[in-house]
């Protein structure tokens, strides 16, 4: 049917189209412009065959009262290898109301205005993914009036996006890791530039799957703002830590998993943790694990111009928070390392000494103490007055 | 106590001391409710204590203010002992002895039935004496690393860095210390054992005074507790003294102020990691499909900016051999005109069809004013090709 859908083309138009009048003057089209396409596309419905009749043509597009230009063409070879030709969408199911020609009236002024007043047609079957994007940091920009904020079809190309996820795993195709980062790396090309010299944006691109991508960390359509407490308090636990702490991941690279709970074992992340787990929306001044690695441009520790294995690079970042810290103070941190004879060995010996005192003297107490309840007891049983 | 027996009451701790006792119990207790949660912090009663108490910072400013006063504590014992050893002359009665350590072995002798008597004991007992010497070496330590933690960055240009981790396992070693002792040898020795009250109401009858301290008894007894000292001998011991404590106390309050202010340790944010633009569009913007644009710089002829102008805003309808009569595709088309005759009258954009009928507006395909300038200036021009 579909094969010799362009045999049937005028009286099928005319079916869909009675009501409609101008849709007759399509039917001429085929006439007297230029020969349709010889293979005809396999699974557009006669209703986009009539869309694409015009909307094919190379370099339609529409100057805006702004000056932008919207462009008009859609590809049928890009729709039809996208994801929603694939689904068979046509073009009104999303472009609704247009039946006919002249289209009814679509007053904007700017092209993003265009963008804006159509991408809501998104949420018509992505419901889910639209709901979660009301959450989203995109959004309350959009809201407070930034329209550069983006909205779905600014990541997603209507006209072009392919299936994104694996059907057979529900989980995203791994090409679509590099994807991600040059999907944002479109607005946030200054932090994809940071992210692409680090050490996992590095690693990404020479198809490492184990290093995060934007997404990864910061979600997909509920991102949340970046410097919101919230977000920032869960970072170490739920974004570094879940890969810093698996030791399967980390014992390829030869990375310590223990860098969480030394983290968490120090003033600094025991404050994070206090926080986190009593005060989540309150503000709090101590340093994430972000704030002296970085944050996309996270360098490993031996680098040689910024790795943390060098004391003078710890310091720096120290005094972001410290400004009057010395070299000396950049010891205080124990730099993830459980203290040993090797590695800080004043705490450690201080600990150990604690380990043995505690013990002793309260244990010493305890046997007198347990002494002077058995000399009660044995006098209580004898009747003794002077217990 | 009934007032026959008033006579044979014995004062064991006078007002001061009591209400000394009472704000260092306090301090100490403040102390511990704070600090411990923060030793150990994945705990769920330390996280609720947290709650409780405000957040963690607030529980480090009740912290830092219990530990203010218990330095003011300390300071006013040091001062007090020091009139009371320098200018009463009284007996250093908390002084440790070799009896302690004598009185300590025959009381475990004696509770495990291996020695006859109880040792005879006098004003503080070794249990007394150990508990405040084990209070002395606590402040002592809690002090010093707690004014480490407090004050990183200035003991850090005095001391290696390692310092101050090390003060804090310290600081959290001891304390666990001392809170245990309290609750082991303090709480059995003067609660669960028999309810002293002595701290409290100050005094202790005269049979009390005879099981826990008969030495003392004896010494009262016979008014040896209270040297007789000399009005003239006393006011000039104190004429020495009081100048001195007031250079301690100014000298100690003053390192208590350093203590407090010694530095600032921390900005209330830091400044920002990255500084690279979060907004930072790729240009051009990447666009779906190519789109033709009339280049601003393209000769003002068919071949140039014309030609495209059309397609871009007339070739919908009226493109190569249109329904509608009228194509504009090639410029041999356009400057044939339609079925309703010429639309392009080189030289004449005024009288032009095309020109006309845009002028009107609201046509399909609508010319900005700008693009209809472009055009009138091209007919005007002779309409050329090339």
């Amino acid at each position: 049917m579909r094969i010799v859908m362009q045999q049937h083309l005028p009286l099928s138009l005319l079916g869909i189209g009675a009501a409609l009048s101008l849709v007759a003057i399509l039917l001429w089209l085929p006439l007297f412009s230029q020969p349709v396409q010889a293979a005809p596309l396999p699974q557009s419905s006669d209703e986009d065959e009539a869309c694409l009749l015009c909307h094919k043509q190379p370099g339609m597009s529409k100057t805006l009262p702004n000056g932008d230009i919207l462009p008009l063409t859609v590809d049928p070879e890009l729709i039809q290898a996208s994801v929603h030709g694939q689904a068979g969408l046509r073009c009104v199911d999303c472009h609704e109301g247009i039946r006919g020609f002249p289209h009814p009236e679509f007053k904007v002024e700017s092209r993003r205005e265009a963008t804006l007043a159509l991408y809501g047609v998104c949420a018509k079957c992505h419901t889910t993914q639209y709901t979660q994007t009301q959450d989203s940091v995109h959004f309350h920009a959009l809201a407070s009036g930034n329209l550069n904020a983006a909205v779905c079809t600014d990541c997603h190309d209507p006209h072009a996006q392919a299936r994104i996820t694996d059907p057979q795993t529900g989980q995203p195709y791994p090409e679509q890791r590099i994807y991600d980062a040059e999907i944002c790396g479109r607005c946030h090309s200054a932090i994809y530039d940071e992210f692409v010299a680090s050490i996992h944006g590095n690693a990404l691109y020479q198809n490492n799957p184990d290093v995060p991508t934007c997404t990864t960390c910061h979600g997909v359509h509920d991102i949340r703002g970046p410097q919101e407490v919230a977000f920032r308090l869960k970072s170490p636990t739920e974004m570094c830590g879940r890969c810093h702490t698996d030791p399967e991941m980390m014992g390829k690279y030869g990375i310590s998993t223990n860098v969480l709970n030394s983290y968490v074992a120090d003033f600094h992340g025991t404050t994070v943790l206090l926080f986190e787990k009593v005060s989540p929306d309150q503000p709090f001044n101590k340093p994430l694990c972000t704030d002296c690695h970085g944050v996309h441009k996270i360098l490993a520790t031996d680098d040689p111009q910024h790795g943390l294995q060098i004391r003078e690079n710890i310091l720096v970042t120290c005094q972001r928070c410290h400004p009057t810290a010395t070299i000396n103070f950049s010891d205080a941190w124990l730099s993830h390392y459980e203290p040993s004879p090797k590695h800080y060995p004043i705490v450690y010996y201080v600990n150990l000494f604690y380990k043995i005192f505690i013990p002793l003297v309260l244990g010493g107490m305890g046997v007198f103490v347990l002494s002077d309840v058995y000399r009660r007891f044995i006098r209580r049983r004898k009747g003794d007055a002077h217990a | 106590m009934s007032q026959t027996q008033a006579s044979s009451r014995y004062l064991r701790f006078t007002l001061a001391q009591r209400i000394e006792h009472l704000v260092m119990m306090l301090s100490f207790a403040t102390l511990a409710l704070t600090g411990l949660p923060q030793k150990f912090p994945l705990s769920e009663i330390s996280q609720s204590i947290v709650k409780i108490l405000g957040g963690i910072e607030s529980v480090r400013q009740i912290h830092h203010v219990a530990a203010i006063v218990m330095m003011f504590g300390v300071i006013y014992h040091i001062l007090a002992v020091g009139y009371k050893l320098f200018v009463l002359r009284l007996r250093p009665t908390m002084v440790p002895t070799l009896k302690d350590i004598k009185d300590a072995w025959q009381a475990f002798l004696y509770n495990l039935g291996l020695a006859k008597t109880y040792p005879q004991m006098g004003r503080y007992t070794f249990e007394e004496k150990m508990e405040y010497w084990a209070f002395v070496w606590g402040a002592i330590i809690m002090g010093q690393t707690g004014f480490m933690m407090w004050n990183p960055i200035t003991t850090a240009r005095l001391l290696p860095g390692e310092f101050i981790p090390a003060a804090k396992a310290a600081h959290g070693g001891e304390a666990l210390l001392a809170v245990l002792a309290i609750i082991i040898w303090h709480m059995y020795g003067v609660h669960v054992r028999r309810f002293n009250k002595a701290m409290w109401t100050g005094y202790l009858s005269e049979e009390e005074m005879l099981h826990e301290h008969p030495l003392e008894l004896a010494d009262r007894k016979a008014g040896l507790d209270k040297p007789q000292l000399d009005p003239l001998v006393l006011r000039r011991r104190r004429a020495i003294y009081f100048p001195i404590a007031a250079f301690l106390a100014v000298l100690m309050l003053g390192g208590v102020y350093f203590f407090v202010f010694a530095e600032e340790t921390a900005l209330a944010a830091a400044s920002p990691v990255e500084t690279v633009p979060v907004y930072a569009p790729r240009t051009p913007t990447p666009s779906p499909t190519p789109t033709l644009a009339v280049s601003p710089e393209a000769p003002l002829t068919w071949n140039g900016a014309i030609g495209v102008l059309f397609q871009q805003k007339c070739g919908l309808c009226h493109g190569a051999g249109s329904f509608t009569g009228l194509s504009l595709d090639t410029y041999a088309n356009a400057m044939a005109g339609g079925k309703n005759g010429v639309v392009i009258l080189p030289g004449k954009s005024a009288e032009s069809p095309l020109i006309l009928q845009q002028e009107k507006g609201g046509h399909p395909g609508q010319f900005s004013s700008q693009e209809l300038e472009m055009l009138r200036a091209w007919i005007d021009a002779g309409a050329p090709e090339k």
